[in-house]
């Protein structure tokens, strides 16, 4: 067996039983701890919590004029990755193929010189994110390895994703593997580390509206 | 209680650590965990925080200053606890460390919630300091000088300041003498129950003048009650759950024991923030009167015509409490005074719920080593007011008051700084039909 | 020609003649083969004059686990070219499919031309080698394949597999492989082995390694897994006509659709072309008629080892074989198992005599004087 039929077969299948239980695992370890209720009087009825908490979902992407000052660098790099990013998974031919091969689900795909476009800008914002992270002093507090880790586990993927699409470097046989076995790394690590904040993020914001529109409090 | 809190650095070492332990434990619900499972280390919660941006000391970030709290959860309730206890990730602090963390969760935090409002994860940071302290005073961490002393009076007597109830009745019916307002305590029925804060006692108690006169005005059923009457809480701030809730609870027993529809929080942050929203949750139960905030209560007074003002002629601006406006939700009301009154009002850049912290709130302002922090974060609010060319800031909280007044004097400038409910008691026009006639 | 000599000892060249084709016809078919064999161009007239003064090479065929379509593919030559002549040239002493002898007088005829060519006879195999169970599934005379290529290959020069199941074991290897079938290299390793995989291969490949074998008495150059590298060394991708299209973003979603009839490229209909090495899209077949691509089918990838294995030929190398639902499932209720332990284990309860945050009531604080309590 071939690294390509490795990567294709049992290393998809190990890949995605780990991701999932993983999943599903931190998932219920969280949201199943024991909760407190809230018995205040809320200011706004249920819909109305629940309504803003899904808008809360789509508000905190755009901090507020009074943070933009500060934040702005990192907002505009960060943003340009998650777009990049969701170009390439969203938009890319062969990713659109994946999904339409588990769930029977597409759409039209967007130019390959997009994508390619959208590729080299995700690149060189995760390497200034890098590079933020190493240099800024509030992030060097901060980061653990899990941050470097999960930075690698994605700049890995869309890397050998851009050269296999170039076809050059290496055989597209090789090339392939290694973009499918860097991304199967990927789902690995996905459930143990800061990667999850792709789910939790909607949870996150979905429970802070709540939370807030119950109290009116600012959003 | 068979568990007292320890004399405040009285605990010994091995014994902090495992208080501190117990004491984070009790906060590991759904909502911490989900907000320490989601920190992605971007960094932007310092931006927000006034310490951080006057310091530009990286200890200072929000997320920073709960590593112990989150440490100890991903060892005790995080979904893979049992992996970092086998391979001893995220090992126990020691004592050393924990002392250590005090200054970041007390001395560096107002609990304002700029960094909840900036976290792109969604996580209430602000809140997450709150449940730290719990531990921290567990074991016997909080800062002694003085928050630290004051909750201790404050847990073992009711009053911060170990005020007794014939000392509160003295004061109020002194006050009311003092400013010819009809005063009502300790009566056995009433409809509205206001409370008060400690600092209004001893530096402001033209305020509790103030809250009396507007009531007369309004023609309502009202009382003071001396067994729920210092809504302070300085519980709250220093981490003392079991006093907190000791605090909460008696408010709540004396609103019902005179069967109020509505118990009224004064010119205060914290307080209301506590009888609003965790009352109910002391209690067990709805609560079976609505809790105000002294601004609401103006703005309902005002729009239903129960509180009838004059025009002023003046110009000024306001500074928002971070309880009330950004984390309490009414933000809106005072500014419905503002309006009545006529106030030329020249709002901050970044007023309402952006609005920056006076540096005082959380507690911090009773913590004296603290002083150069909060004069640091009071250079941002005096700019705030001077780039807005008003005389007078006006705030609704007793505790941005006095830290507005404090950091004042030490700079020397010459803006006036104002309480918004004495504005409105000053200029409540006379012939109102259902004003109260004073008796006496 | 003067000489008296049969036609059994004739050179290659005097049968060329014989038959109609002479020296200007031979240059030009040298000059085809070195551009198809990829060799320098001012190698033809070299090739042209060996050829001409060549030999008949005695070649004996065994046919082991096979379907016999590699040697059908290889006879229907629709017209006669020098590459069929070549292939009448050679002395194809044993084949058991096409002799005419049978039985203990067929392998009696095996047995001469082994003995009459000891050390220069060239070893065709089609057919996978099974090995499994003292290799019973395919045995001829009484002799497995398996006994029969370790006596022959080791009296050869040189050993040609021909198709995949020769070369790598092919179908017959696919899982579960119940007879143990393996490629002729897995069982030989002490002789010169070219690989001439395709389920079945192009015909011009093997007169090109035949011509050049005739010609310069050695095999052509091979590539890591022994394929001639003239026709092994780019992908299908590589040649293929409908590569403007893969590069445009045009594919064809499913069978006979618009994409399909406007010949859009077939990557998500599980084309293998980008990972097959194989000669078909320059080649092509049926004397260059067509491949399976142009035809409108993506590549099987018929010529890689392996091919019936690789997660099925119409799932695109955008993909991969899945889980499954159960398996998915089973391993997200393990999550939800664990997850669930996890949190009602959790320690977040820190004493039993300390409540959350209800308190008795503040019977605590002295009664206010002057009320009831």
């Amino acid at each position: 067996m071939n690294l390509l039929e490795f990567a294709r077969g049992p290393g998809l299948q190990a890949a995605s039983l780990i991701m999932i239980a993983g999943i599903f695992w931190r998932v219920c370890g969280i949201f199943m701890l024991r909760r407190r209720p809230q018995r205040a009087q809320a200011r706004h009825p249920l819909s109305a919590r629940l309504a803003g908490g899904a808008a809360l979902i789509a508000t905190r992407f755009i901090p507020r004029r009074a943070f933009w000052t500060r934040i702005g660098t990192s907002v505009v790099l960060s943003t340009a990755f998650h777009i990049g990013l969701m170009l390439i998974l969203f938009g890319g031919a062969p990713h659109i193929l994946l999904i339409h091969q588990i769930t029977g689900i597409s759409w039209p795909d967007l130019p390959k010189g997009i994508v390619v476009l959208a590729s080299g800008i995700t690149l060189a914002s995760l390497l200034a994110l890098l590079l933020r992270r190493i240099r800024h002093p509030v992030m060097r507090l901060l980061s653990t390895t899990d941050d470097y880790l999960s930075w690698a586990m994605v700049f890995l993927p869309v890397l050998t994703g851009v050269l296999l699409s170039g076809e050059t470097v290496a055989d597209y046989g090789t090339l392939l593997a290694l973009h499918i076995l860097s991304v199967e790394l990927m789902m690995i690590w996905l459930p143990f580390g800061k990667l999850m904040h792709g789910a939790l993020v909607f949870a996150g914001r979905g429970a802070m509206g709540i939370n807030f529109t119950r109290k009116g409090a600012a959003t | 209680m068979n568990d007292q809190p320890p004399k405040l650095g009285t605990v010994p070492s091995k014994e902090q650590v495992g208080r501190a332990m117990r004491g984070f434990m009790t906060d590991f619900g759904p909502t911490a965990a989900l907000a320490m499972e989601s920190c992605v280390h971007c960094g932007r919660c310092a931006e927000a925080c006034q310490f951080y941006v006057q310091t530009s000391d990286p200890r200072y970030t929000p997320i920073h200053k709960i590593q112990p709290f989150r440490q100890a959860y991903n060892r005790e309730a995080g979904p893979f606890a049992f992996i970092y206890r086998l391979f001893g990730f995220a090992p126990s602090v020691t004592a050393t460390e924990l002392e250590g963390w005090q200054d970041l969760i007390y001395d560096s935090c107002n609990m304002c919630g700029r960094c909840s409002l900036i976290c792109p994860m969604g996580i209430d940071i602000a809140d997450l300091i709150e449940q730290a302290r719990h531990g921290m005073f567990e074991a016997g961490l909080a800062p002694s000088d003085y928050l630290g002393t004051l909750a201790e009076k404050e847990h073992a007597t009711g009053s911060p300041f170990g005020l007794t109830v014939p000392q509160f009745q003295q004061a109020l019916h002194d006050i009311g003498r003092q400013h010819g307002v009809v005063m009502h305590v300790d009566e056995a029925k009433a409809d509205i129950v206001p409370t008060i804060s400690s600092i209004d006692l001893k530096t402001y108690p033209g305020s509790m003048a103030a809250i009396a006169k507007i009531l007369n005005h309004m023609g309502a059923s009202w009382t003071f009650r001396t067994d729920g009457f210092d809504a302070d809480n300085v519980s709250l701030t220093a981490g003392d759950r079991v006093g907190q809730a000791a605090i909460t609870r008696g408010i709540v027993d004396a609103a019902i024991a005179c069967r109020a529809t509505t118990l009224l929080m004064p010119e205060c942050g914290h307080s209301f923030t506590e009888m609003r929203w965790e009352a109910a949750n002391v209690y067990g139960k709805d609560l079976p009167f609505r809790v105000m905030q002294i601004t609401e209560l103006l703005a309902e007074g005002l729009a239903d015509g129960r509180i009838r003002v004059n025009k002023v002629t003046q110009s000024a601006t306001y500074h928002d409490a971070c309880q009330v406006s950004r984390r309490g939700g009414a933000t809106a009301a005072p500014r419905a005074s503002l309006q009545a009154l006529g106030v030329d009002l020249h709002e901050m850049e970044d007023s309402g719920d952006s609005n920056w912290c006076c540096g005082g709130g959380g507690g911090v302002a009773l913590i004296n080593r603290a002083k150069s922090l909060r004069a640091k974060a009071f250079e941002i609010k005096q700019h705030q007011i001077e780039a807005t060319g008003a005389p007078t800031v006006y705030t609704s909280c007793s505790g941005c008051r006095q830290t507005l007044d404090h950091g004042g004097k030490a700079t020397a400038w010459t803006k006036s700084v104002g309480s918004l409910l004495e504005l409105v008691a000053d200029n409540l026009a006379v012939d109102n039909p259902t004003a109260a006639k004073p008796k006496d | 020609m003067n000489n008296a000599r049969g036609p059994d000892d004739e050179t290659l060249g005097e049968m060329l003649a014989r038959r109609g084709f002479g020296r200007r016809s031979l240059l030009k078919f040298a000059i085809a083969m070195t551009s198809s064999l990829a060799l320098p161009p001012l190698v033809a007239p070299a090739m042209a004059a060996n050829l001409a003064k060549a030999r008949r090479r005695s070649v004996i065929w065994l046919s082991f686990q096979e379907c016999t379509g590699c040697l059908e593919t290889l006879l229907r030559s629709s017209t006669p070219t020098i590459s069929a002549l070549i292939f009448d040239f050679i002395s194809l002493d044993y084949q058991e499919a096409l002799m005419a002898s049978a039985g203990s007088a067929a392998t009696r005829t095996l047995h001469e031309a082994i003995a009459t060519n000891k050390g220069e006879y060239l070893l065709a195999i089609d057919g996978s080698v099974p090995v499994a169970d003292g290799g019973v599934y395919s045995m001829t005379g009484g002799q497995s394949n398996h006994a029969m290529l370790v006596d022959i290959a080791a009296n050869a020069k040189a050993i040609l597999a021909i198709g995949t199941c020769a070369a790598y074991g092919g179908i017959p290897k696919a899982h579960p492989n119940p007879t143990g079938a393996v490629g002729v290299e897995d069982v030989i390793t002490d002789k010169p082995i070219v690989n001439i995989p395709g389920c079945p291969p192009i015909p011009d490949v093997l007169s090109g390694v035949l011509v050049h074998f005739i010609a310069f008495g050695k095999l052509p150059e091979l590539d890591d897994r022994k394929r001639p590298l003239a026709y092994f060394g780019t992908t299908i991708h590589d040649q293929c006509y409908r590569r403007p299209f893969y590069d445009q973003g045009k594919f064809a979603k499913s069978f006979d659709d618009e994409g399909a009839r406007l010949g859009w490229c077939l990557f998500e209909l599980g084309c293998k072309g980008p990972i097959t090495h194989n000669a078909c899209a320059s080649l092509k077949w049926n004397g260059g008629t067509s491949f399976p691509i142009e035809s409108g089918h993506g590549c099987l990838g018929c010529s890689e080892p392996d091919f019936w294995d690789k997660g099925g030929f119409y799932t695109s190398l955008a993909g991969g074989s899945g889980t499954g639902w159960r398996p998915a499932a089973v391993a997200a209720g393990i999550g939800v198992v664990g997850g669930s332990i996890a949190a009602l284990t959790a320690r977040n309860r820190a004493r039993p005599d300390t409540p959350p945050a209800s308190v008795p009531a503040a019977a605590a604080l002295p009664p206010p004087a002057g009320t009831s309590p």
